[in-house]
Parts: C-alpha cells; structure tokens; sequence
C-alpha cells in the first residue's frame, strides 16, 4: 500500500474545517469580487471591465450612500462604545439590584432588528407615543425619525449593539487579573486612572473586537435604515437591493458589496494592528 | 518607614469569620510575619491593611496616622502579590515607574529613582522589556522593586515566593532578606511555609482560624513553643505524654523529665533532639528508616506510640529496620500549655 506524503495527509485532515470554510465563505466572495469586474457575473457577458467601479464612483446617490453607510457604521459604533466600556465596569461591581438590571441589559439581544426599529418609530415618529405624552406639557419632539442625521436609524442601532458590546467588553474586563486593578490602587492610582492605565489598555483586545463586530454589522444595515433612515442618502445596502431585483444589475451589485467588504477589511486589518501590539507587549489575553 | 497597629481588628464573609477581633502592632523596621495555614485570615488582613478589603471594625494605624477610612492609593504601602501582578502591557521600567507617575513625581527623578530600584533587585539590564519576557524570578524582582520605589511607609507581602522552584526560592529568600536589613523597610510578610518565616523573620505570629495562636521570635517559636498546633506548624514534632510515676514525670520510653518541667502533662520535642543509640534490650525499635543525604531520618515504635527521630552528619551509622534502639534526649523538652490546641 503506498504510503501518503505528509503534506498530502496533513491536507486530507484539514480538508473537513478548512474546505467548508473554502467553499461557503472564499468562494462565493471570491466570484463576488470577479463579478464586480464582469467576470462570471450574472446576467452579463461582455467581459473583464471596469463599468461597475465606474457606474458606482460616478453616481452621486451610490457615493452618498457608501458615505451614509459608513456614517450609519461609525455613528452607532462610537455612541455604543462610549456607553458599553463604562457599562461593563459598572455591572463588574456589586451592587443593589443588579442582576435584574444585567437581565434588563441583555434584553435587546434577543429581539429583532427590524422590531427594534418598529420600536423607536411607534415612540418616536411624528405622533408617536413620545410626542402624545409630551404635547400636553406644551413639548415638541425633534425629528428623530427619517430625518436628516439618521439619529432614530442611530438609536434603534445602539439599542441593539449596546447589550451585545457590554457583553464582549465586560468578558475582556473579567479576564484581567484582579491583583493587577489592586497593585495600581496599592500604587497611588485612584479608579479614573487604573481605569484608564491599566484596565481600558488590557481589555482592549476585547474592546477593539467588539468594536468591529459593530462597525460591520453597521456597513450592512439594511433595514434600520431603510425603516428609520432619512429619504436621501439610501444606505448602500438598499441601492444594492434595488439594482438585484429591480434592476437585475448584479455587476453593480457585486462592486456595492465588495467595496462594502473592502472597508471592513481595512477596519479589520487596523483590529489585527491595534491587537498584535498587545499582545507583542503581552497585553492581549 | 513608619510603625503599624491593628486595634480590635474584625473582618467576616457573610456567616464566616475571616478574623476574629485582633490586635496587632509592628515596630518601626521590624520584618514581622503571619504564618499559618490558608484559610486562616493572614491575607485579609494584608489586604485590610493595603486598603483592598475593609475591616468591619477596628483602628488601623500606619506611623500614628489613622488609615482605615481611606483608599489604597492614600495609604503610602507597597504591595507585592503572590501572582506577581505586574501590569503586562508595560515594560519592566514603566511597572517600576509606575506609582512615581501617579505621584507625579518629575521625569528626570522619575528616571532616575527608577534605575536605583532596578539596581537594587539586579535588574538594570531588564529595563526594556516586557514582563512575559522575564522568569518567575525576576517577575518576583520587579515587584518588590516597583512596591519599594515609592518609598513606602510599609511594605506588604502576600507568599511573594511560593510561585517559585524552590532553588530560587531560597536565592531569593536571602535577597529579601538582605534588603529589608538594608532598607530598614517596616515589612509585614504572610506566608504558610514556616522555614520562610523563620529565615526572614523578626518576629512571627502564628494565626489559625482567624485569630493570633502565638507570637515570638523564630528560634523561641521553634524551641520553645506554648501551643501544640505551633510546634506541629512549625516543623516536624513528637507531641508526647508524660507519664506520673512516683511523683516524677518520665518520658514514654522511662527517661525522667527534669523537675523544673514536670507540671505539663505534654512535651513537645523536636525530631533532632532524640539521640538513638543501637540497644536490643532498648525500649524502642526502627519500623522505617529513609536516608534523605543531610539527614536520616526513622520512624521508632515504642510500647503505645511511634516517634519520629532524625539524625544528622556523615558520620552516622544507618540503622536498619527492626533494629532495637535506647532513646535519649539532647535538650530539655518544653511543657505545651495544656488545654491549648
């Protein structure tokens, strides 16, 4: 019987994690890319172009929608963050009443986006509840919904990133090593400054995760937006809906998504940077 | 460096009590140390005294200045942990620099008082690197140099060395040692291992159970302890019987104990201070003799009890097992306080 060189083995072995990997993500990303470029691209046969960067580059709806995707990333992103870091140290602590106030927390987990955003526009819209119950005091509402800064598309979004970034962030926070936190007080650091020395850069690998998830789950967003989100700009998602299925032109689609994932590596690669650091200084955990 | 005093100290965890109400005092550069087994409260009150855990009552004092009520960061102690604790996402200059920074002390002097307590635990060359670069001992260095570099009214240790081998355990032991007889540093040291109490200290304290057993110097401790449970804890023992014969006190194997301590009813005496002497018509017999290079040590079966005897010196002769032997004693025994665990 003849004997299977190592590198053969090793490569039958991995066959069963790596090739389903291969075949469900890098292949239809893969022929995503080269549709974008007309190859293989549905419903087209005119070869290797261009047309599709030039058609999404030189229209200005599909460039303010790349922007208003990006904004509808970075926004909700950033305000998550800023309320999920100091969120998980607080739920770190004990205190009264808070493992009803922790289960309160991850309510948003388990419910939908899109009821999530039927959520802020009943209480938010033009004669939603917020608006009937502040009329009467002789308050107005701002416009929050479909308005110009997306703010109701932003709050629907933080809603549900929030619970989800706490959760990441506080597992980060647990995982450090609780003499470390003692030895900066012990050391003459109050709480605002171990926080910030000593417990923000160790969970930061953590932290930059999270943010990530975030910030691409954000580039995607089709139906908060599409729901919330101001008549113009459509984020890029919606274009991308449209030119599939009104306009069946899928070469545009394929540029739409693949500049879409384009940002996101970007992003991710300034993850791997961030992380690799850390964990060259033996932050990362 | 400063002296402390624990006053009518109590700490509890729901129903258990940590520590029963205690008073402890440390003089102004004595090296003290809380020995006991784990459980037995010696950390909490580390920690109550760090300002990491809070007493439920009682006064602590550091140099007079009363600091129960205040944050770790207002009581001017260093700290080193059993787990190192170093903050791994700094190199080994910013760890030492570190309680400097929060004291805003200038860069320049900063700098400088940092390379002097790199030097002093011989670690200048490490200044650079990372702690995950550095092994368990220079960790270990790193850690007393960042808790001295601040120059600390009081220096706490919780079993800085048991994370080691035990090679570097006693390098380090000495090193310790050495410093603190240099500093002058006031230090309090909490270990289970009682020949790192007894190599370091002035004084020791034996806690079990959350309150203070007994307290003295290391040699009085270990020859003459009053309690049973700190002549077991520190080092191998034979708590013994004596037996009221004729109005006299003997020893289980007939040797009469001298009159001076003859009212206890127990003895403790130490493995080494029984001499063996070859005797077939002896009151005892080896049942297990282990050669262990410095010392022999037996297991000799007497009519109601076993005792353990050690031996020492290459000049010793090996007896072997079923071997009848005449017992002795080299020192006066001291009386245990009875009644007392």
């Amino acid at each position: 019987m003849t004997r299977l060189s190592v590198p053969m083995t090793a490569a039958i072995l991995l066959l069963p994690g790596a090739g389903y990997l291969a075949l469900l993500f890098g292949l239809p990303l893969v022929l995503a890319v080269l549709a974008s470029f007309g190859v293989l691209t549905r419903g087209y046969d005119g070869g290797p172009t261009l047309a599709f960067y030039a058609e999404l580059f030189g229209t200005r709806a599909y460039v303010d929608g790349l922007v208003f995707s990006t904004y509808l990333a970075l926004v909700p992103t950033a305000v998550s963050l800023m309320i999920s870091v100091p969120l998980a140290v607080l739920l770190a602590q004990s205190f009264p009443g808070r493992r009803l106030f922790t289960a309160l927390n991850k309510v948003p987990l388990v419910v939908p986006g899109i009821v999530a955003a039927f959520i802020v526009m009943t209480l938010f819209d033009r004669g939603g509840t917020a608006a009937r119950v502040l009329a009467p005091l002789g308050l107005d509402l701002p416009k929050l919904v479909r308005d110009d800064w997306a703010i109701g598309a932003v709050m629907a979004t933080v809603w549900k990133t929030v619970p989800f970034m706490t959760l990441i962030v506080g597992g980060a926070m647990a995982s450090i090593n609780r003499d470390v936190v003692l030895a900066a007080r012990t050391l003459g650091a109050g709480p605002v400054a171990t926080f910030w020395q000593i417990q923000i850069p160790l969970a930061l690998p953590g932290i930059t995760a999270a943010t990530l998830l975030s910030f691409i789950g954000g580039m995607g967003a089709f139906a908060v937006p599409n729901l919330l989100g101001p008549v113009y700009p459509l984020p890029l998602s919606v274009h991308m809906y449209v030119n599939a299925f009104e306009r069946a032109n899928w070469g545009l689609v394929a540029a739409m998504g693949t500049t879409l994932s384009a940002i996101s590596c970007v992003v991710l690669l300034a993850y791997y940077r961030v992380t690799r650091g850390l964990r060259a200084a033996g932050g990362a955990r | 460096m400063a002296e402390l005093s624990l006053t009518s100290i109590r700490k509890t965890f729901g129903d258990a009590t940590a520590v029963e109400t205690l008073d402890l005092s440390i003089a102004n550069g004595e090296f003290l140390t809380l020995l006991g087994p784990s459980g037995c409260g010696k950390t909490t009150i580390l920690r109550m005294i760090a300002g990491i855990a809070m007493p439920d009552a009682g006064e602590i004092r550091i140099g007079g200045r009363r600091v129960d009520g205040l944050p770790p960061e207002g009581r001017n102690v260093g700290l080193v942990f059993q787990s190192y604790a170093l903050f791994p996402h700094m190199t080994v200059a910013a760890n030492v620099g570190f309680g400097l920074k929060m004291r805003k002390v200038p860069r320049r002097e900063a700098e400088d008082r940092i390379a002097a307590a790199l030097d002093l635990v011989d670690l200048g060359r490490f200044a650079a690197r990372y702690p995950r670069e550095l092994s368990g001992g220079q960790q270990q260095r790193v850690a007393l140099a960042r808790a001295l570099v601040t120059e600390p009214d009081l220096l706490l240790l919780d079993e800085p060395l048991s994370n080691l081998d035990a090679k570097l355990r006693d390098q380090l032991r000495e090193d310790l040692r050495r410093l603190q007889e240099r500093l002058r540093v006031t230090t309090l040291y909490v270990t289970h291992d009682q020949s790192e109490a007894m190599a370091l200290s002035d004084r020791i304290l034996v806690m079990r159970a959350g309150r203070i057993v007994e307290e003295g110097a290391p040699e009085a401790l270990y020859r003459r302890p009053r309690t049973r449970f700190a002549a077991e804890f520190l080092g191998q023992t034979n708590v013994v019987r004596l037996i009221r014969r004729d109005g006299m006190a003997m020893l289980p194997w007939g040797e009469a104990m001298p009159d001076a301590q003859s009212d206890s009813a127990y003895v403790s005496i130490r493995p080494e201070d029984i001499a063996l002497r070859p005797d077939p018509h002896g009151p005892g017999r080896i049942t297990a003799c282990t050669f262990l290079g410095p010392t022999v040590e037996y297991r000799v079966e007497l009519a109601e009890r076993s005792l353990r005897v050690r031996q020492t010196g290459s000049g010793t002769v090996l007896l072997t097992e079923g071997t009848g032997v005449a017992l002795s004693l080299l020192v006066t025994p001291h009386p245990l306080a009875e009644g007392m665990a």
